[in-house]
């Protein structure tokens, strides 16, 4: 997928990522990349800031935890993260729907 | 560490580092989330059968370029101490050699000018650009020569050996301070500020202009002028062929040393 295509809709994916389980920076990114099926393989570094992003708006907490004998920053989604992904989700659904819906008509 | 030896990671922290944005807390917390990030990949790509290095190397690739962390664009970077360092240290390099380089086209063109005359170093002044009063003031700088034209010409190859005596000591200073603060900067966020050899390149690239254009100018005069005033800038161009061999050994060792 263009990548670009991709960043506009990377807080939701990321979001998905982490209602399925809190995870570092790494973990999220193999995550985000198996459950596409490898067609999410942007350049791994620009999850960081919009892990960030997410963090100071509010949606996802993080702390540093030793995981088998490593410093790791944990991302955990909150409450108000499960919030806005419901409705992201919902969004997207009605968005990518009628897309279909238009792109069915056309062919 | 602080070889020069290529190491992917760390020279990759060292540019992120750089350009990081936010509190110095945010800084150390990003830089280590990257690092853990690339250990990770690069245990990933060494279990697929590569070598340490290449995993290091393929590690940073997939993680893309600091800028996409950092989210400034890649052709504004934050002025830093570090930029600043490496900055000093090619300005010194490349300033050291050219003027050391003028000194000694200064003592080149000395020399021609005892072998083949004031003349072939600089061209007189056509008759009629110069007084009287002028002409006494050339003779008794010189009492030895034998007319006015030969005590201006020795005047002004006097001066030309004056400024580049002067600007090769200047030189000298300036390689001095390159040396002294080489030995002290050797942190590899100053090593890594620039890319590596780029003050060798941009010397030897400058020192090949200088040495083409004295080199075409010299036998200009050679031709046009019959030699007069062919010497300075024919020693320019000899001077300018030894600092750009001088960067190019440099450069040749920096790319060899980063290569390892």
């Amino acid at each position: 997928m263009r990548s670009e295509k991709l960043k506009g809709n990377l807080d939701l994916l990321l979001l998905s990522v982490l209602a399925s389980g809190p995870g570092h920076g790494y973990s999220i990114i193999t995550r985000l990349r198996d459950r596409s099926a490898g067609a999410f393989d942007l350049p791994e570094g620009t999850v960081y800031p919009a892990l960030h992003r997410l963090e100071q708006a509010g949606l996802l907490d993080s702390n540093w935890e030793v995981v088998a004998g490593r410093r790791r920053r944990i991302y955990r989604l909150n409450l108000a993260g499960e919030r806005s992904l419901a409705e992201e989700a919902r969004e997207w659904r009605s968005f990518s729907g009628s897309v279909s819906m238009v792109l069915g008509g056309s062919t | 560490m602080t070889s020069g030896a290529s190491e992917p990671i760390e020279d990759y922290l060292d540019r992120l580092l750089l350009t990081l944005p936010g509190s110095p807390r945010q800084v150390r917390h990003t830089l280590a989330e990257v690092q853990e990030h690339l250990h990770d990949a690069t245990a990933e790509g060494m279990a697929a059968g590569l070598a340490q290095h290449d995993a290091e190397i393929a590690a940073v690739r997939r993680i893309g370029p600091s800028y996409a962390i950092t989210g400034r664009s890649p052709g504004f970077p934050r002025p830093n101490a570090a930029l600043l360092r490496r900055t000093a240290l090619a300005g010194s390099l490349v300033g050291g050699v050219a003027l050391v380089a003028y000194g000694i086209s200064a003592a080149i063109s000395w020399v021609l000018a005892v072998v083949r005359g004031g003349t072939f170093v600089t061209a007189p002044f056509p008759p009629g650009s110069y007084t009287r009063a002028d002409c006494a003031r050339w003779l008794s700088g010189d009492p030895s020569a034998t007319n006015c034209v030969a005590a201006m010409t020795a005047d002004h190859v006097g001066d030309i050996v004056l400024q580049g005596f002067t600007a090769g000591f200047f030189g000298l200073l300036a390689l001095l301070a390159f040396w002294t603060l080489r030995a002290r900067w050797q942190d590899r966020g100053t090593l890594t500020a620039l890319p590596v050899g780029s003050a060798e390149a941009a010397g030897a690239i400058l020192a090949l202009l200088v040495m083409v254009a004295g080199l075409g100018s010299g036998l200009d005069m050679e031709i046009v002028r019959r030699g007069q005033g062919a010497g300075q800038p024919l020693s320019i161009a000899v001077a300018a062929l030894c600092a750009a061999a001088f960067f190019a050994v440099r450069l040749r060792r920096a790319v060899r040393t980063r290569a390892t």
